[in-house]
């Protein structure tokens, strides 16, 4: 099954008096366990198909689904139901709380997720330890280097267990020794957990990682769909 | 549970700080301003609330306990045959002069009844025995009298309308809005001591009805037995008194008026603080958005610092104002604290910081999550 499918999205964005088309027809499909890079230039749509997959974003047309789910862009309230219960997130800017320790940043996913006891502790010190970070679990964002930083972010979008993950240019703030680390990091923990994984890139060295590589121009997938 | 809210509140250390100096601050301001008022108004009524006396017959447009006129005597024994009354006393209150030692002249209020005891008036005696006042001419002082007369102590002797009186007693808490010390003596000396003005008078009758009697029906029979002057209830005389020096001193305005600067200065300092820490974190709540969360999570966030900075602040805004009110009380003013004033303000804290909240919340809820996304 596929955790994601995308079948003809279209995205429109009105600015001024101009329409501008940004996604043309793009259909997509995520399998369970599949590592897929999405490459293209700057303004070339992959960041705002990523937002309509991560069901931030409502498409101007289309259709898409989520494990399985038909998702309804009309009602927020089902997106943001979506998101918690299917989706994990890996921002290219980490996007930590910074007042929280590493523990308590993926403890508080878990939390929104609506899981409130101390069970979410104990995943939380457990996803932590997935991510090599067993003996940083108390240290505060500001504290920890870029890549542990990236690995507290990939704890937080394992967490919960959402069969889709979805990574914007995970590795475009660290060395390319880290960025390496991380994605080999990430690709095994998708894999043994059998989730889909949709990787944004410019990064080279995502394709060694990526089961498939799509490529998307001008709002259409040239590539690998 | 993790609470971000607190967590974020004690990361900001510096703005914390200030978001609960600015309730704290607003929180003194009202209690100091408002205790002082209650203070001071408490003053004009205080003989009256503490005068065990259900109705008092005043002469007819009295402004306040303080300015009485008066009326005959006499009146008394109709007021005592009305059926429900169970005891009526006359009450003198009266300016008059007294020498100081020093020789400069001051002037005393002078509370007078044939027998204080009965009355439960004065409430407070620190030293002395009230029925000593009948034995000749002696007299009893409240305290405060220190500040204004200097001090004095039981047996001195003091000049009042030339006559020579001994104090016997002193008493605390007795005071009045005019801020001129008051003197307890009896009825018959007073009348002596004034004998072209109050021979045969007084300033008041005081009642106290037999238990299981209507209040309204003994007034309503007093006011048909003496149609030249007014009764009032024990609240009614009180309102009265108080209304008077608001309505001719304009405290009230001023007190209302400081009041809402202070209110003002809180509320404007909470909502800058806690809509720059949401500007300022606005990533964050993207964040919150993104991974699932609604507004609803964030307004629950910012709500709660709200709330955390209106207890916080409220609490040292009240140790302050009590701090505050002992400081001036060595200057001689009363600052009163009752706990409805405490529940009203702390009601009116949490309130104002939650409507603080109010325009962070507001642009919470324009947030986009798809900002996580940008650089």
């Amino acid at each position: 099954m596929n955790v994601l499918e995308a079948v003809d999205i279209h995205k429109t964005f009105q600015e001024g008096r101009e329409r501008v088309e940004v996604l043309r027809g793009i259909s997509l499909a995520v399998g369970r366990g599949e590592v897929v890079a999405l490459e293209g230039r700057s303004g070339s749509g992959k960041t705002t198909f990523l937002s309509i997959a991560g069901c931030i974003l409502s498409p101007s047309g289309g259709r898409f689904a989520i494990a399985g789910q038909a998702v309804d862009p009309a009602n927020p309230a089902g997106l943001a139901a979506v998101r918690r219960r299917a989706i994990g997130f890996v921002f290219q800017q980490f996007n930590l709380f910074p007042a929280l320790t590493a523990c308590e940043n993926v403890e508080f996913a878990l939390n929104v997720k609506g899981r409130r006891d101390r069970s979410a502790r104990r995943e939380a010190e457990a996803m932590l330890d997935a991510v090599g970070l067993a003996d940083r679990r108390d240290f505060l964002p500001r504290d920890l280097s870029g890549g542990q930083k990236q690995r507290v972010a990939i704890a937080r979008a394992l967490a919960g267990g959402p069969p889709l993950i979805l990574a914007d240019e995970p590795t475009a703030n660290l060395d390319s020794q880290v960025g390496e680390q991380i994605l080999g990091l990430f690709r095994s923990l998708a894999k043994r957990d059998d989730r889909g994984l949709l990787i944004v890139t410019h990064d080279p060295k995502v394709r060694a990682i990526a089961d498939r590589v799509v490529r998307i121009e001008d709002g259409c997938i040239v590539n690998g769909g | 549970m993790v609470d971000l809210a607190l967590k974020t509140l004690l990361h900001d250390r510096l703005r914390f700080v200030i978001t609960v100096s600015g309730v704290a601050f607003a929180v003194t301001l009202v209690f100091v301003q408002a205790g002082l008022f209650a203070g001071i108004l408490g003053n004009a009524s205080v003989t009256i609330r503490n005068l065990d006396a259900d109705l008092w017959v005043t002469p007819k447009n009295t402004a306040n306990v303080d300015f009485a006129n008066s009326f005959p005597e006499s009146y008394l024994n109709r007021v005592r045959s009305v059926p429900g009354v169970a005891r009526a006393d006359n009450l003198i209150v009266y300016f008059m002069f007294m020498t100081l030692p020093s020789g400069a002249r001051e002037t005393v209020e002078v509370y007078a009844m044939e027998d204080f005891r009965r009355w439960g008036f004065p409430w407070r005696v620190l030293e002395g025995d009230l029925d000593d006042l009948k034995r000749g001419p002696y007299a009893f002082m409240d305290d405060s009298a220190v500040r204004r007369f200097g001090p004095f102590a039981v047996g001195d002797y003091r000049e009042v309308q030339s006559t020579r009186l001994r104090i016997v007693g002193r008493t605390s808490d007795a005071l009045s809005f005019t801020t001129t010390p008051l003197m307890f003596m009896d009825y018959g000396l007073a009348q002596r001591m004034n004998a072209d003005l109050l021979q045969g008078r007084t300033s008041y009758t005081v009642v106290r009805l037999a238990p299981g009697s209507d209040l309204e029906a003994v007034r309503r029979e007093i006011r048909r037995r003496l149609p030249y002057n007014d009764v009032h209830s024990r609240a009614e005389w009180v309102a009265h008194s108080e209304r008077y020096w608001i309505d001719s001193t304009g405290i009230g305005l001023n007190m209302v008026l400081t009041v809402f600067l202070g209110i003002l200065v809180g509320v404007v300092v909470v909502t800058q603080t806690l809509y720059t820490s949401t500007m300022e974190h606005l990533r964050e709540y993207g964040t919150v958005k993104a991974i699932g969360g609604g507004n609803a999570d964030i307004y629950r966030i910012i709500g709660k610092q709200a709330l955390i900075a209106a207890v916080l602040g409220y609490a040292i805004g009240a140790v302050m104002a009590w701090g505050t009110g002992r400081l001036v009380a060595q200057a001689g003013l009363r600052m009163e604290l009752s706990t409805t004033m405490l529940a009203v303000v702390f009601a009116g804290a949490v309130l104002l910081c939650l409507a603080a909240a109010l325009v962070s919340f507001h642009k919470v809820a324009r947030i986009d999550p798809a900002m996580v996304f940008r650089v």
